[in-house]
């Protein structure tokens, strides 16, 4: 609230005090923590509970083969790292109402951290998703200099759900990358006030 | 008729109470040494795999290279995205350093673009990390061969330009902490 003191034409003089408006504080990041959660716990749940079992027959022999997340490491790499950003969703969309409701001073060092944690988990599921994408591409498609067999044309079904879930958990990703460009933001804003 | 030898009020002249944004912290010239770090890792990366070609004869000349897997094609050219992006910013950083009026704006376009060029070298190395694991070890269930115990000398190269990528994006990560850290002491308590 600043003083300032007018001089009408007529020299009345008058106090006019002059409050000032508080910034609007944007609290858009509750919902993309919850959307990000959502999102990575959906793909989650998908790759890790899907399988699928054929029967191959191959030189008058046939055996059953199956495809689970199990059986490839950047699957279990995936399946894994979806699981932590769910979880750290989760507990940070808990902690950031906590910190809001408490106060300004307290609840800037947590943004902060927050902040740091969620950059570190947007560059992981980063990383994840480029593992799933080039893993299931070579199973899409086979690489003939390395004899890699292509596999999805006898596990289509399998295929088709690991795309859905490659697919949410990279929306989900760019969810927690507009979480961290939110949280600049806000800083910024609030820095040149 | 006194009025009229007032001065006229201040209102217009009044000095304006400027908010003087406390200095904070600055940290750029650890910013100007990561940023080059950045540039040199992946400088290292690209030539590292570039190079890697082998070919080994059995009896056919069987090579290998890194052009013939997509995921590798893609870590070449996502780490020179990241090779160009870092040469650009660590002139803005010493541009800055120079001029330092500058500093506040560029802390938000650093941390903006920052993030971007984490995403794409992180998803990069995850990427060429993946697919060398799987020549690595092989897998069994889908009939894919491990190729690392024929061609040692790719594999190294492969491993090496991973490992260095994965330095690469650590970097990046404390860049962002960095300017995050110096956006935030800037804020007037």
């Amino acid at each position: 609230m600043t003083t300032h003191t007018k001089t009408n034409l007529d020299g009345v003089h008058s106090d006019v005090k002059v409050v000032e408006k508080p910034t609007k504080e944007r609290s858009h990041d509750l919902f993309l923590r919850f959307l990000g959660l959502s999102l990575t716990l959906v793909a989650t749940i998908l790759v890790g509970v899907d399988n699928q079992t054929k029967v191959i027959s191959y030189a008058e022999m046939k055996f059953r083969a199956t495809a689970k997340w199990e059986y490839m490491s950047a699957m279990v790499f995936f399946v894994v790292s979806n699981a932590i950003a769910c979880s750290y969703a989760a507990a940070s969309l808990v902690i950031t109402v906590m910190a809001r409701s408490s106060g300004t001073r307290k609840s800037d060092f947590t943004d902060l951290v927050i902040t740091a944690l969620d950059l570190v988990l947007m560059a992981l599921l980063f990383s994840a998703n480029g593992a799933a994408c080039a893993v299931g591409l070579i199973a899409q498609k086979g690489n003939k200099h390395l004899q890699w067999m292509k596999v999805c044309d006898v596990f289509d079904t399998y295929c088709r759900h690991m795309t859905a879930a490659l697919v949410l958990s990279i929306i989900g990703s760019s969810v927690f990358l507009l979480l961290v460009l939110h949280s600049v933001l806000k800083l910024h804003y609030r820095s040149r006030s | 008729m006194a009025s009229a030898d007032k001065p006229v009020d201040t209102e217009y002249s009044r000095p304006t109470s400027s908010a003087q944004a406390p200095a904070g912290v600055d940290l750029f010239k650890f910013d100007v040494i990561l940023r080059f770090l950045l540039f040199a890792a992946s400088l290292v990366s690209v030539v590292v795999i570039v190079t890697g070609n082998e070919t080994k004869y059995l009896p056919r000349p069987r090579p290998a290279k890194f052009r013939y897997s997509p995921a590798f094609v893609y870590f070449v050219a996502a780490l020179s995205v990241v090779g160009l992006y870092s040469i650009i910013t660590t002139l803005a950083s010493l541009f800055a350093i120079k001029n330092p009026a500058l500093k506040a704006k560029l802390l938000l376009y650093f941390i903006l673009w920052d993030a971007l060029i984490l995403g794409i070298i992180a998803s990069a190395t995850g990427t060429a990390g993946g697919v060398a694991y799987v020549g690595l070890k092989g897998n069994k269930h889908v009939d894919w061969e491990k190729i690392c115990n024929v061609y040692d000398k790719f594999c190294r190269h492969v491993g090496a330009s991973v490992a260095v990528a994965l330095f690469g994006s650590i970097v990046t990560v404390l860049l962002i902490w960095i300017s995050a850290y110096s956006l935030h002491s800037r804020v007037p308590k």
